[in-house]
């Protein structure tokens, strides 16, 4: 398993690379200038502006050159300045980073806690009340976009009742249980829809499961059927979930930007789309790169723990 | 620690929490009834002093250096730091800030500031005529500062220390409005000694400290106990302890947070709500209409294509029958929901500038925009209008006119764009109609100035419109001392504008403001905003409870 895991973190290197190159590729890309934006418009020296801020930037010189200087200092932990704000890199993702770790893991493990017992429970008792309901809430889950859920959660929760705030964060280093109360909404717009697809998952493999002859074969020596279920058919059935749960969390770093405008929550996902609106090249380039390391390395935790799961999985 | 104020909100602590999430569950489960948010600290202050303010505003700066960027008065928390040598009253004329008199030489080339003394930066350094020279210079230097701020300077050929207290402004044109351009664009001072914080803690000398700031999320100013300024009985200003601002880009989120207790003012109310709001939540909130922030319009592309009359000998045929296809009533209920008012020139009814004798332009009347579309030549040839992203305004009334001009029978589409991909099509002529608009300019040179002149930076990249008359007016205007014979001289131009139609306005564009009744005291927004206001704005609000 050590060996295992080494060569899947040799493997990270090329993958970010390329990912590296791909992102500089679509920044260069992109219509427009940083710079045109920076400088304004109304003088009578803008030229001469434009082309002391090109300069101060590194912009004069070709891609490649700019790319290698970049990666350069990049593979040293140094991400340069934002153009915008002029503060380094790593101070605007570090503020921004934990907010949107913090949201899209609780928001996984909100959906984890709603779907596997709904899932499982839809599955062992199969064409029941609880299945149909399991059913019907899953399919409104994936009917119903995340937004007009939060919007909903909003009204209900922050504007009639006033049990919650309506939008805002607070660090949960600064103070838990008020950045709790920031939490509870976004998260469960999150793990609501997100529960609607791992409790249709979890059932499926569940029912797949449950017609395996190991599970016919234990029930036949004798085990309880809470052992059956618990121990041995849903440890199995756990292995696809945790799959699409991991791939959904790291869904989740990147792509909440309509959550974070919706709860004026202060992620990466909002920081990278308003640094591409402003052609932020340093803040984009970085931001990507940060989210696609962590995006590998969840897929790698996720490829771990199904040795957990089922002790019989080989890793080649 | 989490300031104070922000628990005005929902109540945080564990108990509160365990309790809001017990009930929650409860509720969900039983539907019981819910209780009402946590009562607010009825404890009473000392009228007229301190409180946090939480301001929820729909945009925020890019940076903290206030030469280098735009740290503006709408929708910018941070420009409670800064403060510059002139402000500006309710009537919007200057008035005194950190110079405490000027005046002009009778060519209008030389301005003699004479400052306050014992005025301050945030760090305790003094405000004297060396450091506004040295914050001249900064700004003059392209690489340090932004071309709309040092657009302002640049006329200015050198700057002289006299004494201590007495700076004077050499200028290499006679400029009438140097004054009241300096706080328009705006020449914010800086601690000369701590320039190499500009980017990360900024020390200025406005109302309020810099304390903290995360972009696009929060910032906190705390009270400057030195600031010049004091009420009719000698108190000190601000009477707020601290601002926190709160950037909340969707404009009904800022409303929900407002009316769930989590904010206490905002900016830009939706015109779409404004009216629904007021009615149902008056009691609670108040809405303040500011006076004016800007006009909006459709400029025209003169330097190239269908529209301009070097590629079209029809342009200006074509460019009449647009504005006869544009249902300017239309825009007013549709994009504004009938809030502010039907434009014709640039400044508002609201304005010492508004001009009263202007040629109106051309009248909604389809046929004739029909008739006239088939008579000029390109009629039928495909015209592009663009329109920024960024403001609901400036998009929704081109998807209005738009419309407006298929219904005309024109060839038209419609791409709506992000700032820099904007810039870059303004710049290379690659368009016809721009749905845009432009802030209030205190004084009009800063509009005609820069947008009909036809030696103008700004026409020459944007619109490309010469009328040899209109330069001529407003280069005189420039040396015009009596304020009626200037303000006929810009009306007259106004007219040729609305002959000649390189751009046609549509509307000026309002801004609404809403606050908590209970705990907002004192406040009066200025033309723009709360900011850089002599007698009201942020400088005399307090808040209770």
């Amino acid at each position: 398993m050590l060996a295992y895991t080494l060569r899947r973190i040799a493997q990270l290197v090329p993958v970010l690379l390329v990912l590296s190159m791909a992102v500089f590729a679509f920044v260069e890309a992109l219509p427009g200038s940083i710079v045109d934006t920076l400088i304004g418009t109304e003088g009578g020296d803008i030229e001469e502006a434009r082309a002391i801020l090109t300069k101060e930037y590194g912009l004069d010189r070709p891609v490649h050159e700019r790319y290698v200087l970049w990666l350069g200092r990049a593979l040293q932990g140094d991400f340069g300045k934002s153009l915008v704000t002029r503060r380094p890199i790593s101070t605007e993702l570090l503020s921004r980073i934990p907010a949107t770790v913090y949201l899209a893991s609780v928001g996984i493990v909100l959906s984890m806690l709603i779907a596997v017992p709904l899932g499982t429970f839809a599955a062992v008792r199969r064409n029941s009340a609880v299945d149909y309901t399991a059913q019907v809430t899953s399919l409104a889950g994936i009917s119903i976009p995340e937004f007009w859920f939060a919007i909903l959660c909003v009204l209900l929760f922050s504007l009639y009742l006033g049990w919650l705030p309506s939008s805002g964060y607070v660090s949960p280093f600064e103070d838990f249980w008020g950045s709790l109360q920031f939490l509870i909404l976004p998260a469960a717009a999150i793990g609501f829809r997100q529960a609607a697809f791992t409790t249709r998952l979890t059932r499926s493999s569940m029912l797949d499961e449950l017609s395996k002859e190991y599970v016919d074969t234990a029930r036949a020596l004798g085990h309880s059927e809470r052992k059956v279920i618990f121990k041995y058919t849903l440890r199995n059935a756990m292995i696809p979930t945790i799959t699409i749960s991991g791939l959904q969390l790291a869904n989740l770093l990147g792509g909440t930007v309509v959550l974070e405008s919706i709860f004026a929550w202060p992620g990466i996902g909002r920081a990278i789309f308003e640094a591409i609106l402003q052609r932020d090249y340093p803040l984009i380039q970085a931001g990507v790169l940060v989210l696609g390391f962590i995006v590998v390395v969840m897929n790698l935790l996720v490829d771990l723990t199904y040795r957990l799961l089922n002790p019989r999985v080989k890793f080649a | 620690m989490i300031d104070e104020a922000i628990k005005k909100g929902p109540e945080r602590t564990r108990r509160n929490f365990l309790k809001a999430t017990t009930a929650l569950a409860g509720a969900a489960v039983a539907g019981l009834p819910a209780t009402g948010p946590a009562v607010a600290d009825a404890r009473k202050r000392n009228p007229k002093r301190g409180g946090t303010l939480r301001f929820g505003t729909r945009d925020d700066s890019v940076g903290l250096d206030t030469h280098r960027n735009i740290i503006y008065f709408v929708s910018h928390p941070l420009t409670g730091i800064t403060g510059g040598l002139v402000d500006f009253d309710d009537k919007m004329e200057p008035k005194p800030a950190i110079a405490e008199s000027w005046d002009a030489s009778a060519d209008l080339k030389t301005w003699t500031f004479k400052l306050k003394r014992g005025a301050e930066f945030h760090n305790g350094e003094t405000i004297d005529a060396q450091a506004v020279k040295w914050n001249i210079e900064r700004i003059k230097d392209p690489k340090m500062s932004h071309a709309f701020t040092r657009s302002v300077v640049s006329g200015v050929e050198r700057v002289t220390v006299d004494d201590k207290y007495t700076v004077r402004f050499h200028l290499k044109e006679p400029d009438v409005a140097l004054d009241i351009n300096l706080i328009y664009y705006p020449v914010n001072l800086m601690a000369p000694g701590a320039a190499d914080k500009a980017d990360t803690e900024p020390v200025n000398c406005g109302p309020f400290k810099f304390k903290s700031w995360r972009r696009l999320d929060r910032c906190e100013l705390v009270r400057f106990e030195n600031f010049y300024e004091t009420d009719a009985e000698g108190n000190s200003l601000p009477y707020l302890d601290g601002l926190i601002g709160l950037p909340k880009k969707e404009d009904r989120v800022r409303l929900t947070a407002l009316r769930t207790g989590e904010l206490d003012l905002i900016d830009n109310v939706a015109y779409a709500d404004a009216p629904a709001f007021k009615k149902d939540h008056g009691k609670t909130f108040e809405t303040w209409p500011v006076p004016q922030v800007g006009t909006a319009m459709m400029f025209f592309n003169l330097k190239n294509g269908l529209l301009s009359d070097k590629d079209n000998p029809d342009a200006h045929l074509l460019r009449q029958a647009i504005a006869h296809a544009i249902d300017r009533e239309g825009i007013h209920q549709a994009v504004f929901n009938g809030i502010g008012s039907i434009a014709n020139g640039f400044y508002s009814a609201a304005s010492p500038w508004h001009p009263k004798d202007i040629e109106p332009s051309s009248k909604f009347d389809p046929d004739k925009a029909k008739a006239l579309r088939k008579k000029a030549k390109g009629g039928d040839e495909r015209l592009t209008i663009i329109a920024n992203d960024t403001f609901p305004y400036m998009h929704q009334s081109g998807e209005l006119v738009h419309a407006m001009l298929k219904d005309a029978g024109f060839n038209v589409v419609l791409e709506i764009l992000p700032s820099p991909v904007m810039l870059d099509k303004q710049t290379k002529g690659d368009f016809n109609i721009d749905s845009t608009a432009n802030s209030y300019r205190l004084d009009p040179d800063g509009w005609f100035g820069r947008n009909i002149l036809s030696s103008a930076p700004e026409n020459r990249r944007r619109i490309g419109y010469k009328n040899e008359k209109a330069d001529q007016i407003i280069l005189a205007a420039r040396q015009e001392r009596d304020r009626a014979k200037r303000r006929q001289m810009y009306a007259d131009v106004e007219t040729l504008v609305n002959r000649d139609l390189p751009m046609l306005y549509t509307h000026y564009v309002p801004l609404l403001m809403a606050g908590n009744r209970a705990r907002v005291k004192g406040y009066l927004p200025s033309f723009s905003g709360p900011w850089s206001y002599t007698g009201a704005g942020m400088r005399r609000t307090w808040i209770e409870g």
